[in-house]
């Protein structure tokens, strides 16, 4: 089967109930105004801050940062996030140990410490704020699409 | 026989305390419940052979006791039964 | 194995429904699949959707729908590595609200230009889109109808795009959002070089002693470099790496020297060095003589503005932007001795001892250095002015073509190079940089395409910016958008763009993969597949193209840009679009479509489908034949054995990309540079061959104003940019709830200071207005951007701030490129 097709009626928490039309003025998703009518953005909201590891869509992606870390010094000089993240600050953290991949350079070697090419962790890894997305998304991962009944 | 096949999903949000009440009627109501908060919300399917039909049942959800508010999320129609198969 | 529809589609709903509650999906019952049938996945490589830097990426894929993604660890570009965004490329194609059919602006059952949008087919859509083009031809000619394409397009969308409409159309009225991107990097390699794109490569990074980035914040906007340049600088202590931009950035994490300069004030430093590289001694007398020429430019250039505009009717040499005459050496130095260190630092208020250290990297010839360049360069008045200073110190040094010695031009979008550079989707270019403009260019052209002569137009169409100008006064009328999202790209988007989308005499289709503010302003959109649903080429900014097969269906009706483009040009014949003169001197052309003359041409469908070995491919399904290997090798023809030379179509299936010139099936690294360069004349070491005598010129240019500076009633510079979670407008990345989340909404960073004396502090609702228009958002006065005081930084990929709105449609005058990065605005509580 190569056409799948489903409409998304509504998108997060809008108060409406009724089916949508099959005709609508509005197809815009990230923006409910007309593009000459502004809206106030809504209110900044600090980043969450917890403990709870956020399950991953898939083995590969990069651990989404829990905490805040803003103020957290990241230079060439000093890494804040190793000071806990680095294999031997874990037992006195017990945060989560920097990945095995990180030890391994652009030549496949494994070194001694965190290769200087993933130095900069904010390149992949990042905090959340609890601003909800503006339109859902689909994406299933395997252990789901595993599970779906076969015929 | 062919016919309309709709498929949809809601968020509902109800007072914690009405929970398992509301799961019942909701089972009643002919939905699957996927997921629950204990805080108040359900996430739940619904299908249903035609617009009428769906449209009822989401009036009926609303007006359950305990119910804050059914927000209908996902919203799948077509003619065709939903059982042709995917192949991989 | 199969799988129910019902069941697809039910988990879809739960995952939807889930998000919008903010829970996970129930998860599997059991704790592991040991059937290894059942969990073996197909691994396939593609390159990134985003940026120029063209990491490849593996794309794993069950049931029809990707399921992961991770970096390439045989990928010479990223081993391995992949930037946030290119984790999460598993989910940009799985937003909810995908584009499943045409939707057509109806009002009582047929096309209306105010009515509410519908679902038509695409019977209908092409119906109404034919209709509308054919008597937009008929009526106004060619300079009538318009395209506005991308850098995202794959090589054969652009290829079929140009051929469509400036052989097909006769119309040379395309251009791509490049524009807004890359053109002053083109016009810059041109000018200087007389061949566009780097000469070098990403192995500079491992070769150089020293980093210059020009207003590149890499650290966001290409992190896989970043890596590779944070791999050196940390490996090697004795690499330094120099910031420059407007404020401070992340890449300032890194930097051994800092030079924070007021906007515009590169040009002034850039003079300062080559004068200090000159009084220093530092000159590479022998390089200079045997490989360079002198050239004076033309100065007082004006900033691509409306002609009727003051700042145009003032400038002297706004019709003759790109002129120069020759000059000497020694004129050259006289030229330079104003710009003294004392002069650029009271300018650019950059401390003179900063500008002596950042001269003195250039100036020593035991120095290795990579400039590194983008938008901070490119989107710039003079912006092809900066390109060609950079160049001059590379040259007058000898710094260049070789290992370490790169003036390196990074690019914004996945295929700038590939496709919008190297196909030529430009208003003024044909593949392997011809231009339309040049008799013998065109003629080469409809010789390679099999098609009569004065098929293709001699006349410059209009640039991006020209384009919403003319759809605004009513001279274009039937206009094709394709991958971008121009409503919230172009500058001055209140006074210039919308008006023309909206302008009844016009017709604007929009083709997209999701509902963008772009498709929200248009007459007629079509639901488009994207990234791995269809087969596609980019080419990188180190020349490098690489190739992906179609790996999952895309959803409901969407067909990808190549299968749009090639499907409507079978609506129109040759004697509907193409004049009398033409045809009678051809008769065999007569009666036949656009799809036979362009497509079915025995060139393009030369390649039997049976070629695409088993992979899913729906453009060829449909057309009956291999339609991007005969596209591709068909375009490869124009650059083989002129220093553009291609591989075989099927080695870049196998290949994780190469670099071109490909000769005899063996890349090039370092172009110009004999021992890497195939093209280079033996024995003449160094060879500048895209200029007839091989010499690359060295251009005296001085510094002037910006179009627009701050006032006492406009007290900001405003410069626009982006972050690192976002790229595209946001069109892809805000549909990830995991990217949107990290960046959810635009903020405006501010001094705090300046915030203290408007009543203002972090989160404080703010109106910012210029001259052209105002716009709602919320103070940032902390954060990974540290802005100087009289500066603020909106990036522009949230939908519902229109930073557009305020900018200025200012360009550079040679490369029609926009300004984004300098204007004027005020601040206050809203």
């Amino acid at each position: 089967m190569r056409n799948l097709s489903f409409k998304l009626l509504i998108v997060v928490f809008l108060a409406a109930t009724g089916l949508a039309a099959a005709q609508t003025a509005n197809i815009s998703t990230l923006r409910q105004t007309d593009p000459t009518v502004d809206d106030l953005p809504p209110p900044m909201r600090p980043v969450e801050d917890t403990n709870v590891r956020e399950p991953r869509n898939y083995p590969e992606q990069p651990p989404l940062i829990p905490h805040d870390i803003e103020g957290y010094e990241l230079s060439a000089n000093f890494n804040k996030c190793l000071s806990c993240h680095a294999r031997a600050a874990t037992g006195r953290s017990q945060a989560p140990m920097v990945s095995v991949t990180h030890y391994i350079d652009r030549h496949g070697q494994v070194l001694a410490s965190v290769s200087p090419r993933r130095y900069f962790c904010n390149q992949c890894h990042i905090p959340q704020r609890p601003d909800e997305p503006l339109v859902t998304n689909t994406f299933i991962d395997i252990d789901t699409l595993l599970s779906m009944p076969k015929e | 026989m062919r016919e309309e096949h709709h498929l949809s999903s809601l968020v509902i949000h109800a007072r914690p305390e009405t929970l398992d009440q509301v799961v019942r009627r909701l089972e009643q109501e002919g939905c699957e419940v996927h997921a629950r908060i204990e805080l108040g919300k359900l996430v739940v399917t619904l299908e249903a052979d035609g617009q009428r039909t769906l449209n009822d049942a989401l009036t009926r959800i609303q007006l359950l006791p305990g119910v804050i508010a059914a927000t209908l999320v996902f919203h799948h129609v077509e003619e065709n039964a939903l059982e042709e198969e995917m192949s991989a | 194995m199969t799988l129910s529809r019902r069941e697809v589609l039910k988990a879809q709903a739960i995952v939807a429904a889930s998000a919008a509650a903010g829970i996970t999906a129930p998860a599997a019952a059991q704790s592991i699949i040991t059937e290894r049938e059942k969990t073996e996945l197909t691994w396939s490589k593609a390159p990134c959707r985003f940026c120029g830097t063209g990491c490849s990426v593996m794309v794993a894929t069950k049931d029809d729908r990707v399921v992961a993604t991770h970096g390439d660890a045989e990928a010479e570009v990223n081993k391995g590595l992949n930037c946030v965004k290119g984790y999460f490329l598993s989910k940009i194609m799985y937003g909810a609200d995908r584009l499943t059919k045409p939707l057509l602006r109806k009002r009582d059952g047929v096309f209306h230009k105010e009515g509410e949008f519908e679902e038509v087919s695409w019977d209908e859509a092409f119906d109404v889109m034919a209709e509308k083009f054919k008597t937009t031809l008929r009526e106004k000619g060619p300079k009538a109808v318009g395209m506005f394409g991308s850098g995202q397009w794959t090589v054969w969308e652009g290829y079929a795009a140009s051929k469509l409409y400036k052989a097909g159309f006769r119309s040379n009225n395309i251009d791509p959002n490049a524009r807004h991107c890359m053109a002053s990097a083109v016009a810059g390699f041109i000018r200087t070089f007389g061949i566009d794109e780097p000469m070098g490569c990403y192995d500079d990074f491992e070769h150089a002693d020293a980093f210059v980035l020009w207003g590149s914040n890499m650290a966001e906007m290409h992190p896989i470099l970043w890596t590779r340049l944070t791999d050196r600088r940390l490996s090697a202590p004795h690499v330094k790496v120099a910031v420059l931009s407007t404020y401070r950035n992340r890449c300032y994490d890194l930097a051994d020297l800092e030079l924070t300069f007021t906007p515009q004030t590169d040009l002034a430093i850039l003079n300062a060095i080559q004068r200090h590289i000159i009084k220093s001694g530092k000159v590479n007398t022998d390089f200079v003589d045997k490989h360079t020429t002198f050239k004076r430019g033309n100065p007082n250039i004006g900033y691509g503005l409306r002609p009727e505009h003051p700042l145009e009717q003032s400038a002297a040499n706004a019709a003759k932007a790109g002129g120069a005459e020759d000059m000497t050496f020694e004129e050259y130095e006289v030229f330079l001795e104003d710009y003294t260190f004392e002069y650029a630092s009271e300018l650019s208020g950059v401390p003179v001892s900063r500008l002596e250290e950042l001269a003195e990297i250039y100036a020593d010839p035991k120095i290795k250095v990579m400039s590194l360049w983008t938008m901070g360069v490119n989107q710039h008045t003079r912006g092809v002015w900066v390109n060609n200073m950079i160049y001059n110190a590379h040259l007058l040094t000898g710094k260049i073509s070789e290992p370490g010695n790169s003036p390196f031009s990074l690019t914004g979008q996945p295929s700038a190079c590939g496709t919008a550079r190297e196909v030529g989707t430009f208003a003024h270019r044909l593949p392997a940089d011809l231009v339309v403009a040049n008799p013998e260019h065109r003629k080469t052209a409809e010789g390679i395409w099999k098609l009569p002569e004065g098929t293709v137009p001699d006349w410059v169409g209009a640039h991006a910016v020209l384009q919403n100008r003319k759809l605004k006064d009513g001279e274009i009328n039937a206009y094709w958008i394709q991958v971008n999202n121009n409503l919230q790209a172009a500058p001055n988007m209140l006074q210039e763009t919308y008006p023309g989308y909206r302008n009844p005499e016009n017709f604007i289709v929009v083709s997209d993969a999701y509902p963008t503010v772009t498709a929200q302003a248009a007459d007629l959109v079509l639901p488009t597949a994207m990234w791995v649903e269809k087969e596609g080429a980019y080419g990188n900014a180190e020349r490098r193209t690489q190739f992906w097969h179609e790996l999952v269906p895309a959803p409901g009706e969407a067909k990808s840009d190549l299968w749009q483009l090639m499907e409507f040009s079978k609506r129109f014949t040759t004697d509907e679009v193409w004049p009398e003169e033409i045809l009678a001197a051809a008769p065999d052309y007569r009666g036949k479509t656009l799809f036979d003359v362009l497509f079915a041409n025995g060139q393009v469908d030369a390649f039997p489908i049976s070629e695409t070995k088993d992979h899913p491919n729906h453009e060829s399904g449909h057309f009956g034949f291999y339609a991007q290997k005969g596209l591709f090798e068909e375009y490869a023809r124009f650059g083989r054995g002129h220093g553009h030379d291609l591989a075989p179509f099927d080695a870049y299936h196998e290949a994780r990309g190469l670099r071109w010139p490909v000769v005899d099936g063996k890349e090039t690294k370092w172009r110009y540079r004999e021992g890497h360069d195939p093209y280079v004349t033996p024995g003449a070491g160094i060879e500048f061959y895209g200029k007839p005598d091989g010499k690359a010129f060295i251009f005296a240019l001085p510094y002037e104003p910006p179009a627009e500076s701050p006032n006492d009633e406009f007290p900001f510079w405003l410069v626009t940019g982006r972050v690192l979670e976002h790229w595209h407008s946001g069109s892809m990345t805000d549909r990830v709830p995991e990217l949107h989340k990290a960046y959810p909404n635009a903020v405006v960073y501010m001094h705090p200071e300046d915030a203290a004396e408007l009543g203002l502090h972090r989160g404080s609702a703010i109106k910012i207005s210029s001259r052209r228009g105002d716009m709602l958002s919320r103070v940032e006065t902390r954060g990974r951007n540290r802005v100087p005081r009289g500066l603020i930084f909106i990036p522009w990929f949230d939908a519902n701030q229109l930073v557009n709105k305020l900018t200025l449609d200012a360009t550079d005058p040679i490369s029609k490129q926009t300004d984004f990065k300098k204007c004027a605005c005020k601040v206050e509580a809203a």
